[in-house]
């Protein structure tokens, strides 16, 4: 029996996966160090109203690269993305506002101490809290992996706290200004630079010392750990440490701390006026939103099809193997996909992945999935009859399948296609989690950095719905050709 | 005479359960047997058996003497030579007419697409249907449908025709068509297998007449001693039924 097209599809399937695995050789040229930083921890480090990233960490990392004469590529990730870069081997190192800790001592070589955090707590303004004591049995919100989570969790049985936890700092206060959380924590100048900026909140408690803030380095670098250290010690002595600060924080009156905001701030804060001077950044980050979807959509449906396909060949073990994929990949929720691959599988193999190609191979193994079933669905949908009607006349399979049943089932099978490309559109957003700059993080930078979720996020919506009707004219014009 | 299909001591089952048990059957060089008996007796199973649709448990299926009970053997090959007409037609909606009928000699190598599309030009004038060579199949009437699918099965120039209940789908004012393409057919000699209800249909054209019953051939012989001087209680009981319905 030929076989050809069959055997054309396997081999094709086959070098896909392999280029999906194959490690992504990354050199780094000498003495260039690849840090990781927040995206949304001002004034440690945040993007300014010119897309550029700036913060105290941000300064700090710079000025000790070029005292101790190395280069720096600071990468903003995300804290958590960063932190997983990191453990992943995937960075020499981060550099967010990380208080130093046992267990992140244990994880990583932590520079010595460069700021010394004083945790305070805020309730919405006009709100009766004057002290921990009015919190009482009440609901506070923290960041996640912050000294502020620390030290909210070492106080929680006393004043009998309810803990809820978040991402993004802006999420942390929204919560309290919404009425959902009494209060909220957070370290002193990332409260006060949000108050600045016009959140609804009043601190009501004196700084708390809960730690000092650390640079984690990679294991195994240390080279770099010293250098850290020697420059750290440097620019403290020579003031430059203070005047990085103070550029940022001012002399500490709420007052100051306005007036240094406003270097770095949109100075108008309505709808149009945001939309202005945030559209170059939004239209960034939806063209990577476009990227990762048409990318992604061919790799997936690609992978779908050809998965689809092994389900319906009689063999037992290409149905077993298709029906393991889907089983798998569908099964997995998008996010835990994203992280697994993204830092699980470098701690593994040791290889580093970007995470454009984590992202892309997440997306491509998900929507693969729902695409190889609806595929699989679709052929089984076709009348057998006509399988048996192109066997009866001397068809092999794979013509019978490629001339007789594959025009019938795709038939049938675009209105899913089109359900999952718009699917794929919106699954791009999961992938804010491993730092990728698509439209999503680009909303949550802007918004951490002028504190106007609402807006902003109107603006990202009204991104998202735009393109998704163009896509929808789009495979309504493709369906017509298609069925006339 | 040549023995074209010969299926000896072949048996079927699905899990448990005996379709069919021991049959023995041949078909001669041009000869135009019509299978016969109640639902579920067997009779479809066994026709499509002969081009290999339906496995087969055990006993052997000889096509001119090539066993295609046996694994591994090219049963495309042999399909080339056997057509196959069905109860729903199956026709391919994703294509036209003469699609339809060309698409198996083009793919297969067997003509060029001038050849074939002339072939099929033609094979619709013997089954009166020149006229909708560009249709799509879905605007045929069934009787249409089923003449179509009979010109696509001839295709190939088959040697021996298979037709599984070729009327049994059609309104009664159309089967006169499709059984006028199929005595022509026997008239020139094809090598047919037919399982219909149509009683009257294999009186006249059938050469023998096969009587299955659960799973069996309960009796077979020429038209005459079939419908004429029935043996058998329960092909007499069968004939009673679907004489007098």
């Amino acid at each position: 029996m030929k076989r050809s097209w069959f055997w054309t599809a396997l081999v094709a399937t086959f070098i896909t996966v392999v280029a999906f695995l194959a490690p992504q050789s990354v050199h780094a040229a000498e003495k260039t160090y690849t840090i990781g930083t927040d995206v949304t921890f001002a004034p440690f480090e945040f993007a300014n109203k010119d897309n550029q990233y700036v913060g105290i960490d941000i300064d700090l990392m710079n000025a000790i690269a070029k005292t101790e004469g190395f280069k720096v590529n600071i990468k903003p990730l995300g804290f958590n993305a960063a932190v997983q870069a990191l453990e992943a081997k995937q960075i020499d190192g981060v550099i967010a506002g990380m208080s130093i800790t046992p267990e992140r001592q244990a994880k990583f070589a932590m520079s010595d101490p460069y700021y010394t955090s004083g945790v305070v707590g805020a309730a919405k303004t006009g709100a009766h809290i004057k002290s921990l004591n009015d919190l009482r049995g009440k609901k506070v919100a923290v960041k996640t992996g912050t000294a502020s989570a620390d030290y909210v969790n070492s106080i929680k049985k006393k004043y009998n706290l309810t803990v809820v936890t978040f991402d993004d700092s802006n999420n942390v206060y929204q919560d309290v200004i919404t009425g959902n959380s009494a209060a909220c924590f957070e370290d002193q100048p990332v409260m006060q630079y949000g108050i600045a900026t016009g959140l609804a909140l009043k601190i009501f408690t004196k700084p708390a010392e809960s730690g000092t803030y650390g640079i984690a380095i990679k294991k195994g670098e240390p080279e770099l750990l010293a250098k850290v250290n020697a420059g750290i010690k440097k620019l403290k002595a020579n003031g430059q440490y203070d005047k990085i600060v103070a550029k940022y924080l001012g002399t500490g009156s709420n007052k100051s701390q306005k007036e240094k905001n406003d270097s770095t701030q949109e100075t108008d804060h309505s709808f149009l006026g945001l939309l202005k001077t945030n559209s170059g950044t939004l239209m960034g980050g939806l063209g990577e939103t476009l990227l990762l979807t048409v990318v992604a959509i061919v790799c997936a449906t690609v992978v779908g099809i050809l998965i689809g396909l092994l389900g319906v060949i009689p063999n037992k073990l290409a149905q077993g193997t298709a029906t393991t994929f889907i089983y798998i990949f569908r099964g997995l929720p998008l996010m835990v996909l994203a992280l697994l691959i993204y830092t699980g599988i470098p701690s593994l193999t040791g290889t580093k992945i970007p995470a454009f190609v984590a992202g892309i191979v997440t997306l491509t193994l998900n929507e693969g999935a729902y695409t190889a079933a609806f595929v699989k669905g679709g052929i089984g949908s076709v009348d057998k009859g006509q399988m048996e009607a192109a066997r009866s006349l001397g068809l092999p399979w794979s013509k019978a399948m490629r001339r007789v049943i594959l025009p019938q089932g795709i038939k049938i099978m675009i209105p899913s296609f089109i359900n999952q490309f718009i699917i794929t559109l919106k699954d791009t957003s999961i992938l804010s989690v491993i730092g990728l700059l698509e439209l999503t993080q680009t909303g949550k930078i802007i918004i951490a950095r002028n504190m106007e979720g609402f807006k902003i996020w109107t603006m990202v919506a009204l991104m998202y719905l735009i393109i998704i009707t163009l896509l929808t004219w789009l495979s309504n014009w493709v369906q017509k050709k298609v069925n006339a | 005479m040549t023995t074209r299909v010969e299926m000896k001591n072949v048996h079927k089952q699905y899990g448990n359960n005996d379709v069919i048990k021991g049959v023995d059957l041949q078909v001669q060089d041009n000869e135009v047997v019509v299978l016969i008996g109640p639902s579920g007796a067997g009779k479809s199973t066994v026709l499509r058996m002969i081009n290999g649709l339906e496995t087969t448990t055990s006993g052997s299926i000889m096509i001119d003497n090539v066993d295609i009970a046996k694994p591994g053997v090219n049963i495309n090959a042999i399909r080339e030579k056997i057509g196959m007409v069905f109860q729903h037609f199956n026709l391919f909606p994703n294509m036209s007419v003469r699609d339809n009928i060309t698409l198996a000699p083009i793919e297969l190598g067997v003509m060029d697409k001038a050849t074939a599309n002339a072939e099929a030009d033609k094979l619709l004038a013997t089954v009166g249907l020149s006229e909708k060579a560009d249709e799509m199949p879905n605007s045929l009437s069934g009787g249409q449908k089923q003449r179509v699918a009979i010109a696509r099965a001839l295709a190939m120039k088959p040697e021996i025709m298979l037709f599984d209940e070729p009327t049994s789908a059609l309104d009664p004012e159309m089967v006169g068509d499709v059984l006028a393409v199929m005595r022509k057919l026997a008239r020139q000699g094809m090598t047919m297998v037919i399982v219909t209800h149509e009683m009257g249909f294999a009186k006249e054209v059938a050469d023998r007449v096969v009587f299955f019953g659960d799973g069996h051939i309960l009796e077979q012989g020429t038209p005459e001693q079939i419908f004429d001087h029935p043996n058998h209680p329960r092909l007499q009981t069968f004939l009673n039924q679907v004489l007098n319905a």
